[in-house]
């Protein structure tokens, strides 16, 4: 694994933006670092909405929340010295559950050697309801470095 | 009043008094105006409407307007039809609020999916004249489980050794048809004490009611699994254990002082989980059971099957006096 490839997976909140600003901090001026930032948004259940239409409505629209995030994210590594051919943006739209393991199948197939990911920081109520990717990451990762920015 | 309704009544229900024969709908959007003495037409056939059904909550009637208590005029069977009324709103969940979404659709799937599964309420998704996903729902004679439980006229530690271990065989069997569903990608959704009714007769568990859908994306049945933990804690401890019921059952002030946080349910911390320390013959692998849905717990369920593979020892243990 190659441990200077390092896959940043966002999702446009704030603990994101610090993992982002993190990634930047430590490797940003160095050489050999290259950084692909991944979005993935998983489209709502359409049970959750009256109709067709309302679901497509919602599903632009975080979609274009996504790819202006990842704008937003790749300016904060070019700003702190990354040379933007180093860096990649990939946004993925998902109907299955788990982030958490696309994220690891994502870290796989594209050999990363580094994972990094927010953590808004659960109580265990909310873990055990809701459910946690940094935890999960945490959980299944192999064969990788995993760093949580919380 | 319509002259077609009058007309069925006369020809199948003729003791029903012509009064209060109303109108016949089709198109079932407009749910509220439907009532007594109306009639739905659905699929060739007419179904008279007696009332709305109403939960019983917090010692209140909650009428539910759009699930109508029904008599089939041409066949005579009675039943449920559940009408489609889209809402969103809150649900308060221990300290969570969490949106709930209303779903025909999801609905309509499951009673497809477990169509002659008696582990569950059964019924047919069909569409009125508008494409409304009206559920005709089978009736289900019974009582609920936590009332039937909650009547059995002895104390713990009968209840306990002669009653309990067919409760929890039984209830073992409402686990895996819900492990069944989230096979098949589905969640019950609203996993709750009056959701489970033991039917009169054949004394099995059947689950009732999957209209309700949430966005639980990384734990997807999370919810499902702390219903079914709630339910198994109920049933252990013949009740919910709160500092009230512990004094009721006269348990000293001691033994309540003596209990840590960590033995309390991680949702509702005044809801005590660690049963064994009131009940010494609940065996250590069924505590440890329920101590997965406490404060103290570090490890979750994730699955159902999880949770089975933990259950299905204690079936051996309880079943010793």
């Amino acid at each position: 694994m190659d441990f200077k490839k390092i896959l940043v997976a966002v999702d446009a909140s704030d603990n994101s933006v610090r993992a982002i600003t993190y990634v930047a901090e430590m490797v940003g001026s160095s050489n050999g670092f290259r950084v692909e930032l991944l979005h993935i948004t998983r489209l709502p259940d359409k049970d959750l909405f009256p109709d067709e239409k309302s679901w497509d409505e919602q599903r632009l629209r975080q979609e274009q929340k996504a790819r202006d995030f990842l704008k937003e994210a790749r300016a904060i590594l070019e700003n702190k010295g990354m040379d933007p051919g180093a860096v990649s943006e990939r946004g993925l739209c998902i109907m299955e559950h788990s982030i958490a393991k696309n994220i690891l199948e994502i870290q796989e197939e594209g050999g990363f050697g580094t994972v990094v990911v927010g953590r808004r920081g659960m109580s265990k109520a909310e873990e055990f309801l809701f459910g946690s990717v940094s935890s999960k990451i945490v959980q299944y990762a192999k064969h990788c470095a995993v760093w949580v920015v919380a | 009043m319509s002259s077609e309704v009058r007309k069925l009544v006369e020809r199948y229900l003729p003791d029903f008094p012509i009064i209060h024969c109303g109108k016949i709908y089709r198109d079932t959007s407009e749910f509220m105006n439907i009532s007594y003495g109306d009639v739905i037409a659905l699929n060739g056939l007419h179904y008279m409407v007696f009332r709305d059904e109403a939960e019983r909550r917090f010692g209140m009637e909650d009428p539910k307007y759009w699930v109508k208590r029904c008599q089939v005029l041409e066949t005579g069977e009675r039943c449920i039809l559940k009408l489609v009324f889209y809402e969103s709103f809150p649900m308060k969940i221990g300290p969570f609020v969490i949106r709930c979404h209303r779903s025909a659709e999801k609905e309509g799937r499951i009673l497809d999916l477990v169509k002659d599964d008696l582990r569950f309420m059964q019924g047919v998704p069909m569409k009125d004249e508008k494409g409304n996903l009206v559920r005709v729902l089978k009736l289900i004679r019974g009582k609920r489980l936590d009332v039937a439980v909650g009547a059995i006229p002895v104390d713990h530690r009968t209840y306990f050794h002669e009653f309990f271990p067919e409760i929890l065989e039984k209830f073992i069997g409402s686990c895996e048809a819900i492990a069944f569903l989230h096979s098949h990608g589905e969640k019950h959704g609203d996993i709750r004490r009056d959701h489970l009714w033991v039917e009169s007769g054949t004394g099995e568990y059947r689950w009732i009611d999957f209209d309700y859908a949430f966005d639980f994306f990384e734990n997807p049945f999370g919810l499902d699994l702390f219903g079914l933990g709630n339910i198994l804690l109920f049933l252990v401890g013949k009740g919910h254990h709160t500092s009230q019921k512990m004094r009721e059952l006269r348990f000293g002030e001691d033994v309540f002082n003596a209990l840590p946080p960590e033995d309390f349910s991680l949702m509702f911390h005044y809801r005590l989980v660690n049963l064994r320390k009131l009940y010494s013959y609940i065996p250590e692998e069924l505590n440890r059971v329920l101590m997965h849905f406490s404060v103290g717990a570090n490890v979750f369920y994730e699955t159902v099957d999880e949770l089975l593979e933990g259950l299905y020892p204690c079936l051996d243990l309880v079943s010793r006096p």
